[in-house]
Parts: structure tokens; C-alpha cells; sequence
């Protein structure tokens, strides 16, 4: 491999790694948050293919494999505490889990906090047309 | 006998310290009422291994070639200096070891029912015991080092027993006044011990050093002999070693401590007085007369000083109405005719054993009948509900015959009643001392106006005792309220001691003063032995001063007399006399104001200067010391706002922290 092919690549594992921390920086929903931070690990893990590669032993990818390994366990606890905060909240915006500050501490409350979900599109409305079926009686109590 | 003293000589001091040991362990859970028993049967074995240590140095203990030596065990050795544990038997050390014992023993026996019903009774007796040890060891301690670890030791005890009923003010202050005025002669004694080693330290073999006293006796000696002695500095070491003797022996200025020693219960008194504590000293300027006999100077200083506190303290006496104070200032003006003796002593760079004898032989005597005395008033207080104001009680040889009858003993003993009394022939054997030093000695007006000094004394002695005597004794009968409805005598266990040591007091003196036993004992097995080269010998043996005897017999029967018609005859009198001579009266009862006078000149600015210690100590050292210790917290209150509980804030930091360690690293 010659030089040239580890600096494009270490070029494009720095990127991935600065774009994953930007984004666990910013965003403020847990899941893209957990998202970036897979992003950093990829990023990381790239490099390390890369120089194992570059120094022709396989460490680094031993390394890897290892890496992705942990990272499947780590989605799924991530996942499921993540499932568990939402259940407690109802959201997932990471600033509502801040009680473990110092106590003399004032929560911060973000000025422009996020704008409300949308409501459903309402169903549309549709004209009474023919005559209605004949139900049985007891079936219309599932309406 | 075994093998002599030297198999049991480590016993002596031993035993009244297991005695000690026992008592503190086991005293105040188990033996509670019964306490006095380790401490009684620890002083009289130790007693009977004294008597035994005298039998054999009589008999010619340490054989000759020998010096009666024993070293046991190597204590600490740093550098060419090393210091063992090695005691000594000889006949100023038998001497000493009996009569510290003996008067121990009958003080400890006395005590167990004088202190029956104390809450502190296996402290007292612990303590008693641990003062017992330590002045055994100073008397039989041949190294200097070891002499000054016990000097500690009965200092300490004594600041333990002055101090014993802590909870009363005036006791922990007069324990404190006893340590801390000790202390300063202390400081004397030690850095004399010191010059000793630098200038007569060196061994035979001239490869390491010796703070044996032996050595350095022999060392002086050596010099002398060569002429290659270093005088003053030799005088400087006998002065420095002579204010510890100061101090430890309460001669003038350091006298202050032992009237406020009162305090102690009265048998504590009476071992302070006449067994373990001022006897110290001169015990220590007796030992080192191999020294002060090369010193002429520091012999005088000696003297002059023993002459001016004998004189000062009788003066004192003579006004004061605490019966025990009275005693106390007693202590210290017979303490000084000892000092009297010890510096009177000196013809030509020779010594005269008569001087030496004399002092030691006072020492005996005084030994008994001060303890006698001291007892006695034990028992005057025992019965009188604790009061010891004379002029609050009277007449009361009626209702305390023993007690009377044994301290009437003890004040003729006391005051020199001619001819029985042992006092009599001690005291006269130290005027006549200091009469041969007036005729003979370079300094010979000098020691005329001490012998003046002396005579003096001896008939102010007479007077305060017997003053004393009659105040408590005769009159009409007085008793306190305090002593409750019928005051009794003192029970056997306090009667007998009192009864053994007043026939001691009677006996001692004729039997062994104007025989020679004494002083013949004392040159015989000590003095020729340690320096025989330059012993003066007494012309014509041992002689009596018969002009001085009836001089001084004379003015003790004036003393008696004098007190007699100021006291009992005509009570009226006295406060004519009182109200004439005020001026004096005044001083006298004021203790020539020297505490007022030392409370200015030392404790006061002492004082103050603590207090701005004090002062810097609070706000400054302790305000750097405060601000340290804020440190850490401002710290945390700089970093506290980081911990808010955001998960990305916290990522920033890490991010922006390894960011910049990244780039130190790199950049360096």
C-alpha cells in the first residue's frame, strides 16, 4: 500500500471521527446522540485497519474485529436504556436528564427549547354516501 | 551473705519499683484499701537489702583492688560516648540508701493510715513508690547521665505528689511552681555534667569517651596532680553542677517552691523533706567533692550561699503561722547549713573529711527528726479536721499525748537542745567546720561572718520551733470546729512510725556524732578510697570544739527560752513586740516579698510574652494555616459549576481537555 492510500484513509477516519463528535456535541436526541457516537468508533476503527495495513501486521485489525464486537453489545444496552429513559420521560431529549449536578446548581433550560411534534394529520372528513350497511348488533359496540 | 552487695545491689531500686508497678496496675481494680501493701514491703526489702549494703561496706566492702562497681547493661552509646547502667556501693552510698529507705518505709507505713479513705489512694501510693526508686537510683547511679535520668525521675515524682489533689487549684499551681523552679537548676546541672564530659570525659585508653563518675574523678585528680587542671573551667562545672543542687535542694533564689509544696498531703512532705528530694543535692555536691575540693571559688560560692539561705529561711520561719510552712521554711534553712558544711571545707587544694562528714551526718539526722516533725503535724492535722493554722488551735498536748510527746522530740532535735538531741551534735559539728574555715581558710572573713550567720541561725532555729511547739501545743485548749466533737490521736499505724523515728531522732546523733562512729565510717570506706592522695589528715582524730558546743548550746537553750516567755509566759508581749518591730515583722512574714519580687521580675514579663506569642499564634499561624486549608475548597468552588449534569457539557471538557494535552504534547 503506498503512502498516499493511508493518508486518504486516515483523511476519511479523522472525518468521520470530527463529524461524530460534532454531532454527539449537538444533537440533543439520545438516539442520534448514540448514533454519533458509533460514527467516532468507526471512525477509530478505520484507522486502525489502515495502520495495521500500513505496518503489515494484523493487530490492528484483530483490534477491529474486537471493536465491532463490543459495539453490537453496546448498541443493544444503549438501545434499551435509551428505551427505558423514554419511557420515563416520554421524550428523548437529552437535557431532561440532568438531576445529577450540584445541588446549589439552577438546571439549565434551554431559551430556544425544541419545537412541538406535530400534531397527526387530522383523518379526512368524508361525506355520508349510501345507505349503511346492516351491522349486527353486538359488533357495533367495537366501533 | 551471698556474694556481697554487688549480686543484690540492682535489687534496691528494683523492688520499690515492681512495688510501683504493681500498685498502678493492680491498685485501682482490685487491691483498692489494701494499695499501701506493694509499696510497704517494696521499701522495707528494700530497706533490708540497704542495711545489709551498709553491713558489708563496713565490713570492708569492695575488698581492695576492687571499686564496688557493677555495670549491668549498656544503655545507648552515640559516637565515642557510652553510657551504661552501672550502680555503686560505697559508704556515702550505703549511708544515703539507708536512710532514704528507712524513713521511706516508715513514711509509707505512716501513710497507710494517714491517707486511708482517699479516692487517690493506689495513685498516692504508686507514686510514693516511683520516688523511692528514683532517689535510690540517684544515690547508687555511677554515671552522670544515669544521675540525671533519676534527678528527672524525682522531680517528676514530686510534681506527681505535690500536685496529688490536682483538683484543688492551689496544689496544681505549687506542682507546677515545684517542677518549673526545679527545672531551672536543672538546666545548671545538666550543662555542668556536660562540661564535665568535654574536659575530663576521655577514658585510659584515650579512644573514647566516659561520663563515669569515677573516670572523671580520677581524671581530675590526674590533672591536679600534673598540674595541667584547668581551674576556672573546673569552677564553672562545679557552679553549674551546684545550681542544680541549687534547685533540687530549694537553697536561695530557687528556695520559692518548697513552702508552696505545703500543698501535698503531709507525709508527701515529709518524703520531700527528708528522704527523697532536697537531700538530692546535697547528696550530688558531696559526691562530687573529688571537684569542689579542687575549686576553692566554687566552695565559697557554696558556702555563702548555704549561709545566706540558712539565715533567710529561719528569719522567715520565725513569722509564719502555717505549721507545716513553718517546718518548709525549716527544711531549707537546715538544708542551707548542710551547703554550709559542704562549702567549708577546703584547705589548700586539700579536703578537710571533716566538712563533708559533718554535712552528710546533718543530713542523716535531719532526715529523722524532719520527717518526724512533719508526721507529727500530719497528725495534728489528721485530728484537727485539716486545719494547720497555729493560731487557730492550742493546748493540745492533752488531747494528742503521742503526737505531742513525739514532736516535742523532734523540735528539740530540730532547734539543737544541747547535748541529747541529735540536731545538737549534727548542727555543731557543721559551726565547727565552719569555725576551723574562719581560722584557717584564705577566705577567713568571710567564713567568720557565715559562722556569725550560722550561730545566728541556730538560735532563730530554737526560737520559730519551739514557738511552733508552744503555739500548738500549750495554752488553753483550742480546737477548730472542723476537728469535729472529739479529736483523736493518731492510731497505731500512724503512732509507731512517729515512736520509732523520735527514738531515731533522740538516738542517732549521740551515738554516732561525738563517738567518730559516723565520720570515721565515712572516711574509712569512702574518702580514702576515692582520694586518698589528698586527704587532710585531722590532727589528733576526731576532737570536739568544746567552746563552740557551749556557744551554741547556749544560744538553742536562749532560742527555747525566748519562745517560752514570748508564747506562754506573756502572750501580751508578743504583739507589743510584733507592733515595734513591724518593719521587720513585715518582711519576715512576707517572705521578704522574693515570690512578689520574682512574680515581677520573671513570671510577669514571662507571662506577657506568652500572651503575644499566644496572640501571634491565633491570628497569624493559624490564619496561614486556615488559608491552606481553604485552598482546596475555593478550588472546588471554582470547578463546581462544570458539574452540571449535562452529558455533552461534560464530553466538551473531555474533548477540549485531550484536545489540549494532545496538543502540548506535540507542540513540545
Amino acid at each position: 500500500m503506498s503512502p498516499v492510500n493511508l493518508q486518504s484513509y486516515l483523511i476519511v477516519g479523522a472525518a468521520l471521527f470530527v463529524l461524530g463528535m460534532v454531532g454527539f456535541l449537538t444533537r440533543r436526541n439520545l438516539i442520534l446522540m448514540f448514533l454519533s457516537a458509533e460514527m467516532m468508533l468507526q471512525g477509530v476503527a478505520l484507522n486502525l485497519v489502515a495502520f495495521s495495513r500500513y505496518h503489515g501486521n494484523l493487530g490492528g485489525q484483530v483490534l477491529t474485529l474486537f471493536i465491532v464486537t463490543v459495539a453490537a453489545c453496546e448498541a443493544a444496552i444503549a438501545l434499551a436504556l435509551i428505551l427505558m429513559l423514554y419511557r420515563r420521560r416520554k421524550s428523548l431529549d437529552v437535557s431532561l436528564w440532568q438531576e445529577l449536578r450540584e445541588p446549589e446548581l439552577e438546571p439549565i433550560v434551554d431559551e430556544a427549547p425544541l419545537p412541538p411534534a406535530p400534531l397527526p394529520e387530522p383523518m379526512p372528513h368524508l361525506t355520508v354516501a349510501g345507505p349503511e350497511p346492516m351491522h349486527p348488533a353486538e359488533e357495533t359496540s367495537h366501533v | 551473705m551471698f556474694d556481697g552487695p554487688r549480686s543484690y545491689l540492682w535489687l534496691i531500686p528494683a523492688l520499690p519499683l515492681l512495688g510501683a508497678a504493681l500498685t498502678a496496675a493492680l491498685g485501682p481494680r482490685w487491691l483498692r484499701g489494701q494499695s499501701h501493701w506493694p509499696c510497704v514491703l517494696g521499701s522495707v526489702a528494700a530497706c533490708i537489702l540497704s542495711v545489709m549494703t551498709l553491713v558489708a561496706v563496713a565490713r570492708g566492702f569492695p575488698s581492695a583492688g576492687t571499686d564496688g562497681i557493677r555495670s549491668y547493661y549498656e544503655w545507648f552509646s552515640a559516637g565515642d560516648v557510652t553510657v551504661g547502667i552501672s550502680l555503686r556501693a560505697d559508704g556515702l552510698t550505703a549511708v544515703m540508701l539507708v536512710t532514704v529507705t528507712f524513713i521511706g518505709s516508715l513514711i509509707a507505713i505512716y501513710s497507710a493510715g494517714y491517707m486511708r479513705g482517699d479516692p487517690g489512694y493506689p495513685r498516692f501510693f504508686a507514686a510514693v513508690s516511683l520516688f523511692l526508686f528514683s532517689m535510690t537510683g540517684l544515690v547508687l547511679a555511677n554515671n552522670f547521665i544515669l544521675l540525671y535520668a533519676f534527678w528527672e525521675g524525682v522531680g517528676l515524682c514530686s510534681y506527681l505528689l505535690i500536685g496529688f489533689w490536682f483538683a484543688k487549684p492551689s496544689a496544681a499551681a505549687a506542682a507546677r511552681k515545684a517542677f518549673l523552679v526545679t527545672r531551672l537548676g536543672d538546666i545548671g546541672l545538666f550543662l555542668g555534667i556536660l562540661t564535665l564530659w568535654l574536659l575530663f570525659g576521655s577514658t585510659a585508653t584515650g579512644t573514647s569517651r566516659s561520663l563515669a563518675m569515677d573516670v572523671i574523678f580520677d581524671n581530675v585528680a590526674l590533672a591536679s596532680t600534673r598540674g595541667t587542671l584547668d581551674h576556672e573551667m573546673l569552677t564553672v562545672a562545679c557552679l553549674l553542677l551546684f545550681l542544680g543542687a541549687v534547685g533540687k535542694s530549694a537553697q536561695f533564689p530557687l528556695h520559692v517552691w518548697l513552702p508552696d509544696a505545703m500543698e501535698g498531703p503531709s507525709p508527701v512532705s515529709a518524703l520531700i523533706h527528708a528522704a527523697t528530694m532536697v537531700t538530692a543535692g546535697v547528696y550530688l555536691v558531696a559526691r562530687c567533692t573529688p571537684l569542689f575540693g579542687m575549686a576553692p571559688d566554687a566552695q565559697l560560692v557554696v558556702a555563702v550561699i548555704g549561709g545566706l539561705t540558712a539565715l533567710l529561711a529561719a528569719l522567715i520561719a520565725v513569722t509564719q503561722t502555717d505549721l507545716k510552712r513553718v517546718l518548709a521554711y525549716s527544711t531549707i534553712s537546715q538544708l542551707g547549713y548542710m551547703f554550709l558544711a559542704l562549702g567549708s571545707g577546703i584547705e589548700q587544694h586539700r579536703l578537710a573529711t571533716l566538712a563533708v562528714t559533718a554535712a552528710i551526718f546533718h543530713l542523716v539526722t535531719h532526715a529523722f527528726f524532719k520527717a518526724l516533725l512533719f508526721l507529727g503535724a500530719g497528725s495534728v492535722m489528721h485530728a484537727m479536721g485539716d486545719v494547720i493554722d497555729m493560731r487557730r488551735f492550742g493546748g493540745l498536748r492533752k488531747v494528742l499525748p503521742i503526737t505531742h510527746a513525739t514532736f516535742l522530740c523532734g523540735a528539740a532535735a530540730l532547734a539543737g537542745f544541747p547535748v541529747l538531741f541529735s540536731g545538737f551534735w549534727s548542727k555543731d559539728e557543721i559551726l565547727a567546720v565552719t569555725w576551723k574555715a574562719a581560722h584557717e581558710s584564705e577566705y577567713a572573713t568571710i567564713y567568720f561572718v557565715l559562722l556569725v550567720c550560722a550561730l545566728g541561725t541556730a538560735g532563730l532555729t530554737a526560737f520559730y520551733t519551739f514557738r511552733a511547739y508552744f503555739m500548738t501545743f500549750w495554752g488553753e485548749v483550742r480546737i477548730p470546729e472542723e476537728a469535729g466533737h472529739h479529736p483523736h490521736d493518731a492510731s497505731p499505724v500512724m503512732g509507731v512510725p512517729l515512736m520509732i523515728l523520735a527514738a531515731g531522732a533522740v538516738l542517732v546523733g549521740i551515738t554516732l556524732g561525738p563517738t567518730g562512729i559516723f565520720g570515721g565510717f565515712l572516711e574509712q570506706h569512702w574518702m580514702k578510697r576515692q582520694f586518698a592522695a589528698r586527704l587532710l589528715p585531722e590532727p589528733g582524730g576526731h576532737h570536739l570544739n568544746w567552746l563552740l558546743m557551749s556557744i551554741s548550746g547556749a544560744i538553742a537553750l536562749g532560742g527555747i527560752g525566748l519562745a517560752y516567755v514570748l508564747y506562754v509566759k506573756t502572750p501580751a508581749l508578743t504583739d507589743n513586740l510584733a507592733k515595734a518591730m513591724s518593719g521587720l515583722y513585715g518582711w519576715s512574714r512576707n517572705k521578704f516579698y522574693l515570690d512578689e519580687l520574682f512574680e515581677a521580675i520573671f513570671v510577669r514579663p514571662l507571662e506577657g510574652l506568652a500572651r503575644l506569642i499566644r496572640i501571634l499564634d491565633q491570628y497569624f499561624v493559624d490564619g496561614l494555616v486556615d488559608l491552606i486549608g481553604q485552598i482546596p475548597s475555593f478550588i472546588g468552588y471554582l470547578v463546581r459549576p462544570f458539574q452540571n449534569g449535562l452529558v455533552q457539557s461534560y464530553a466538551l471538557l473531555m474533548a477540549l481537555f485531550v484536545g489540549g494535552l494532545l496538543l502540548a504534547t506535540m507542540l513540545r
